[in-house]
């Protein structure tokens, strides 16, 4: 089932923008997730959109989920109220 | 808000609803899918015309009423994440000291727009200012929503408590003052202007809160949330108006506009009009909200939504409002102008 790489982006420190020393990553086996998280992930894959909040978020994170599909990666980039909480306890904050 | 409106095709999702090799728990997830999307949709459209609405309305509102300082009601989150908390009673006499602090800077950033501006509240009609506080576990952030200010706690290392910051108050609760006048998207040179205006108005209210003038000022961005961890490693601040590409900053910026490409995070496009603002309020001299302030409230305010505003469009806004609200003063105009030069706009 492949293993996602997940960052966290954005955010008021501007968190993965070039030059930042402060990045936030992770990984997470999707077979380690519940039928529900892995059936929550697929619908972001299929529909990145379908979450947008409301659109005057400012400030808040977006996370960018990469997953491998037919030895080609896809990413999707969402905001952080889609993503399941077990996909966001797996990135942890470094400065670099 | 054109940012996130796109056009959600559901066939993907209707056809995983319908796909019988899937579990019934992951079909049910897809069909629900589909009428949660139904209904953000319908959130989103109605969260737009509630903005625009609201604008329209706030001047004669104003008008009518002088009213006191808006509500500014401290709710708790608990460190889960969900939104707004359980509220806390009497914030202002709480033993928790970022109640204390959320309540004390947010009823400070009102009356800083009321007395500086004459702005009643984020939308000029007095609109309730909510916060929610200790938002998630550690967490690393501090946001606006489109309706109230969230702070998280910090990790204790890279970042302490985000109401720690009065400058961070300001800055999210500027984000809800472009929202109810500019209405600038989150992308490309609006997104870059939309932060800057929070940096702008975020470093300013720091600087009224202190009584500093333009020489007194440090004009750092997020300087008292800086954990003990970045401050280890010479990072002393999220961003520096006067030095957008410092090293001391946890994200360096681009100075010049020459450097801006389509696309870059609002965050660090944001370091061009930055520049400007600062190098502006020191060639003016004295408080930076007396004169210059002015000119970017009222370049802000006073002209109705532009959503996609570009750069430059802002720098000619200002230049015009600088020779409307002082006109003969060739100090400011000079100023408006050489400071918006020095960043290639």
């Amino acid at each position: 089932m492949g293993t996602l790489k997940i960052e966290r982006i954005g955010g008021l420190a501007g968190f993965g923008v070039p030059g930042s020393k402060v990045k936030s990553r992770g990984e997470q086996a999707v077979s380690a997730l519940s039928t529900a998280d892995q059936a929550s992930v697929e619908a972001l894959f299929q529909n990145p959109n379908r979450q947008q909040g409301s659109g005057l978020e400012r400030d808040a994170f977006r996370y960018r989920i990469t997953r491998m599909v037919n030895g080609k990666n896809q990413t999707v980039e969402v905001p952080e109220s889609a993503v399941p909480p077990a996909l966001k306890a797996c990135v942890s904050d470094k400065l670099t | 808000m054109c940012c996130f409106c796109h056009i959600v095709p559901q066939k993907a999702l209707k056809r995983l609803a319908d796909d019988r090799s899937l579990s019934a728990d992951q079909r049910k997830n897809f069909a629900d899918t589909i009428k949660i999307d139904v209904e953000l949709r319908k959130l989103r459209t109605q969260a737009s015309k509630l903005t625009r609405v609201a604008s329209m309305m706030a001047a004669p509102v104003a008008a009518a009423a002088v009213a006191p300082l808006p509500a500014t009601p401290v709710f708790d989150c608990n460190h889960i994440q969900t939104l707004p908390g359980s509220q806390v009673i009497n914030p202002g006499s709480s033993p928790d000291a970022t109640a204390r602090r959320a309540f004390a800077e947010t009823t400070s950033v009102a009356a800083f727009y009321s007395q500086v501006f004459g702005r009643n509240s984020i939308d000029d009609a007095g609109m309730t200012l909510i916060s929610s506080i200790h938002y998630g576990a550690n967490y690393n952030n501090a946001f606006w929503n489109g309706s109230q200010m969230t702070y998280g706690d910090g990790d204790g290392s890279i970042f302490v408590d985000f109401t720690n910051a009065n400058d961070v108050v300001g800055h999210e609760l500027t984000h809800g003052v472009t929202q109810y006048s500019l209405q600038l998207n989150y992308t490309n040179e609006a997104g870059g202007l939309n932060e800057s205006l929070s940096d702008c108005f975020g470093s300013m209210f720091r600087q009224w809160e202190a009584k500093h003038d333009v020489n007194q000022a440090d004009w750092l961005i997020g300087k008292d949330i800086m954990g003990p961890a970045a401050l280890q490693r010479g990072l002393t601040c999220l961003r520096d108006m006067a030095n957008p590409a410092a090293k001391h900053c946890l994200a360096p910026q681009p100075t010049k506009f020459s450097q801006y490409k389509p696309g870059m995070d609002p965050h660090e496009s944001s370091g061009i009009p930055n520049l400007a603002f600062y190098t502006i309020a020191k060639a003016v001299g004295g408080n930076s909200w007396d004169k210059v302030g002015q000119i970017w409230y009222k370049s802000m305010t006073g002209f109705g939504p532009t959503p996609a505003m570009k750069m430059k469009a802002f720098a000619n806004r200002t230049r015009a409002v600088a020779a409307q609200l002082y006109p003969g003063n060739s100090a400011v105009a000079g100023a408006v102008n050489a400071g918006w030069k020095k960043v290639g706009l």
